[in-house]
């Protein structure tokens, strides 16, 4: 074996534990959660290969830099309040963002193990800490400060939104969370589909916050029901903006309005806000044809394909313009949906869409691409193929090329700096260049990660803190 | 949680319901929609203000039972309450001294045109207004409108399926004595199937028509892209863009069409709204 040739002081254990699964054939016919979390044998079989290194690289590469050999080490002495414990002190959202974090790119893409192939699978060990602690079904309230009678509006509950607002309720701060849609969580909600992240995890979220005493306010909209400025002017002494990116990106082809294709975001929408999965009993429909096309690459595309298979699709292919190295969807989703049966179809780009004799899609024209030169993003560009293009059946399409900045808040908000994407400008602090305002998540990144979201809300909110009591 | 505090049947099928919910009368505006759910497993439905009270906090709107929802909110009493309200969306309709204006409407469009007559009579514009309904039966509204415009034209009739309803022929008549009784906007408040025949009869003479789109919508915020139309060759959100737009410069009625009655079909159970009895005419 490999690892005894290069003789390391203690034998490293490089069997990774993997995470029982409901069966693909079973599971492409129902929403219930795919991954089913660690045993307690497999985390502690999982928590005793971490070999606790020393200079921590696991910690740089997680975006908030929880300390992890500190809370593995715990795992490994069943010392489980003080992993939660660990864990709390950098992140607010365990259980959700060792559910959805990409951590093939972040935390487990630095581990010393990754070398031989086998990272710790921190996401999973994290995902079982916050699981056990919501089995334990009493979530502990935590020491709030006196009350400073400052009284803060937070707009947007997205993670970053219900950060801020537990940090600073905490804090001793009167918080106000502004909600437009009708339930709290943002793309926690209305995205990310609860074969992924059940939802009755996000609403144990949006209770704790509540449980702070942090009032909720659903189906108001800032920028409509009130201004920043109305906000300043009255009641408020600091607003923090999260109301990430709602914008739905489109193609731009010929023929991408014809019925029967959605952006992702409605796809989704109504698939897991709005529950279409359970009509008739839940009254939003959604119409949907056997063959279903999915445009793109990212973790939207992956949700949008594998809610399309499970609302009955008899076929889904996912259309990606690049190779499967590039995709950006999260790895482990990607191997799901592929282990579900979804077909890919990389370095293709749809041209066009043609339609019925009545407005529907039928068909979508694709053009076939090579990669060229790497681009910006450092990833090699695509470039089409001259005379590849082919035409293919589709009765559905669901464009899940993902968003941009949500424009509601910057429309009405004149003396609010904006990049050229419409992305929200702020310092280090997440300070904007308006007075007594902050922002962080998808509305200043343009579309990232829950966990970076919820890091930038963490620092936001110590800063809004300082400012408010300084 | 959002109480109805009045209701009242227009004429079968046809409801008007005034809603606590201070919050959107606060700011509400002529041309503005509202989107509720009734209870916990409710679809998100729009529906345009027919008229507000800033001091009471109330806010109403006149519905078609055409489908679901609305023959859910139709069952429903004084004192019941609707889990969720939230408004004013959409942008207002444009409100200016124009000067001759002429408001063609039907469906809740006579309703909810109200606000909109209201405010450019403010504004000192002479208003007349053609009420297209199919049959006396289903005739409502006549009186307020009468009341507040200038001049109102009945068209009663024209309907099952052929586009060749009777509200056609006032405005054609307008438009032919154009410019010497002169047209100044048009504004529509109706089905797509008829905006799309008014706007083709103002185009030649030149006479700005603006149209009150209402594709189906989801969120309503400028999230989803449900309601997406094609503006001038770029794609615009009804619920932030709209829903009024310019009659002229909307493209692809067709597929517009197509999406709105897109639950219209057996697959649903809903008839009401194709176009041989569609509850909008
Ligand atoms: C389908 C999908 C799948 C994803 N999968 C992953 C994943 O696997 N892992 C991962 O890390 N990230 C994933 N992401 C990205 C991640 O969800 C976002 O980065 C994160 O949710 C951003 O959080 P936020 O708090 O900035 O905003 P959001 O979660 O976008 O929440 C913003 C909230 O603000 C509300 N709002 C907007 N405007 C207003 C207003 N004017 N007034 C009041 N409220 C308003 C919105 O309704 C929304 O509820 C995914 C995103 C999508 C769309
Ligand atoms: C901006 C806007 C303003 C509107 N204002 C009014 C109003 O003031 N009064 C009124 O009676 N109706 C109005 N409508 C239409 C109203 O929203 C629909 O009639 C209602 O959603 C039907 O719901 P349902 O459950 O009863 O019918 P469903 O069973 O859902 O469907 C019945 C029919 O209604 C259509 N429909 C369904 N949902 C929508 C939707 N979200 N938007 C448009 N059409 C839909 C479908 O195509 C279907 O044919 C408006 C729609 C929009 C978009
Ligand atoms: S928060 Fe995400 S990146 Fe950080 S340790 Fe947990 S799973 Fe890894
Ligand atoms: S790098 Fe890997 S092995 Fe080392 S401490 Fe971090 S998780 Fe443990
Ligand atoms: S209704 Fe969703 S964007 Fe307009």
């Amino acid at each position: 074996m490999e690892e005894q040739k290069k003789k390391p002081k203690k034998k490293l254990d490089l069997n990774r534990i993997e995470m029982p699964k409901q069966d693909p054939m079973v599971r492409k016919g129902n929403f219930d959660e795919v991954a089913l979390g660690y045993t307690h044998e497999m985390a502690l079989q999982e928590a005793s290969r971490c070999i606790q290194c020393k200079k921590r690289p696991c910690t740089e590469g997680c975006p908030v830099n929880i300390e992890i050999p500190d809370f593995i080490e715990p795992i490994k002495e069943d010392n489980l309040p003080k992993a939660l414990e660990v864990l709390k002190r950098k992140t607010s959202l365990p259980g959700i963002c060792g559910r959805v974090c990409p951590q093939e790119s972040q935390c487990e893409a630095k581990c010393t193990l990754l070398k031989k192939d086998a990272p710790i699978a921190i996401g999973r060990l994290e995902r079982y800490v916050a699981d056990w602690e919501r089995a334990q079904n009493k979530t502990t309230l935590p020491e709030m400060a006196p009350p400073t009678g400052k009284k803060v509006a937070v707009v947007g509950s997205g993670p970053g939104g219900l950060t801020v607002a537990a940090d600073l309720q905490k804090l001793g701060h009167t918080v106000v969370l502004f909600e437009a849609l009708h339930v709290a969580g943002g793309v926690l909600m209305y995205g990310i589909p609860e074969f992924r992240l059940p939802k009755a995890i996000v609403q144990g979220e949006v209770e704790y916050v509540k449980s702070l005493g942090v009032e909720l306010h659903l189906d108001t909209v800032i920028g409509i029901n009130m201004t920043l400025d109305e906000l300043l002017n009255t009641e408020y002494d600091a607003i923090y903006v999260g109301t990430g990116a709602g914008l739905p990106m489109f193609l731009g082809v010929p023929g991408e309005n014809l019925n029967m294709i959605y952006s992702a975001n409605e796809f989704l929408t109504r698939t897991n806000l709005m529950k279409a999965y359970l009509y008739p009993e839940y009254a939003t429909p959604l119409k949907m044809g056997r063959r279903v096309a999915v445009i793109g690459g990212g973790n939207v595309a992956m949700d949008s394909a594998r809610c399309a298979l499970r609302l009955g699709a008899e076929k889904v292919d996912v259309i990606y313009r690049r190779s499967r190295a590039e995709m950006p969807a999260r790895l482990e989703e990607v191997e799901n949906a592929e282990e579900e049966g979804i077909e890919f179809h990389f370095l293709t780009s749809p041209i066009g869409f043609l339609a019925d004799g009545r407005n529907n899609v039928c068909a979508m024209e694709c053009l076939r691409m090579e990669l060229g030169e790497p681009d910006a993003s450092g990833r090699r560009r695509p470039v089409p193929i001259k005379g590849s293009e082919y035409v293919t059946d589709v009765n559905t399409v669901a464009v899940s090329l993902g968003n941009a900045a949500n424009p509601l808040v910057p429309n009405t908000t004149p003396d609010l700096q904006t990049t050229k994407w419409g992305t929200l400008v702020v310092d280090k602090n997440g300070k904007t260049s308006k007075a007594l305002v902050w922002a962080g998540g998808d509305i200043v990144s343009g579309g990232a990660t829950v966990i970076s979201a919820m890091g930038e809300a963490r620092i936001a909110a110590q800063a809004m803190h300082e400012y408010l009591t300084g | 949680m959002f109480s109805i505090v009045e209701k009242e049947e227009l004429t079968p099928h046809v409801h008007r319901l005034k809603i606590e919910a201070p919050l959107v009368a606060h700011k509400a505006q002529p041309g503005q929609f509202v989107i509720l759910i009734i209870d916990e497993k409710g679809e998100r439905v729009p529906f345009t203000l027919s008229g507000w009270n800033r001091d009471q906090g109330t806010v109403e709107f006149v519905f078609l039972e055409v489908g679901k929802t609305t023959r859910q909110l139709a069952q429903m009493k004084v004192g019941d309450t609707l889990n969720h309200f939230v408004g004013p969306l959409g942008r207002p309709t444009h409100i200016d001294n124009f000067g001759h204006v002429v408001c063609v409407v039907s469906g809740y469009g006579i309703a909810a045109i109200t606000p909109v007559i209201e405010a450019l009579k403010e504004k000192g514009n002479q208003v007349t207004t053609i009420l297209q309904s199919p049959d006396p039966e289903r005739l409502f509204g006549e009186e307020k409108l009468r009341k507040i415009s200038d001049e109102l034209v009945l068209a009663l009739g024209g309907n099952g399926g052929i586009p060749n309803p009777t509200s056609l022929k006032p405005i054609s008549q307008l438009v032919e004595n154009h410019p010497e009784q002169p047209i100044h906007r048009v504004l529509a408040m109706s089905s797509f199937c008829l905006m799309r025949l008014y706007c083709e009869i103002t185009r030649p003479k030149k006479i700005p028509t603006f149209v009150h789109l209402a594709p189906l919508m989801v969120d309503g915020t400028g999230m989803c892209g449900a309601c997406r139309c094609v503006i001038e060759g770029k794609n615009r959100f009804a619920c932030v863009d709209g829903p009024e737009f310019d009659g002229h410069l909307v493209e692809g009625w067709d597929v517009l069409t197509a999406r709105r009655c897109s639950y219209a079909d057996e697959l649903i159970g809903q008839q009401s709204f194709q176009c041989a009895s569609c509850s909008q005419w």
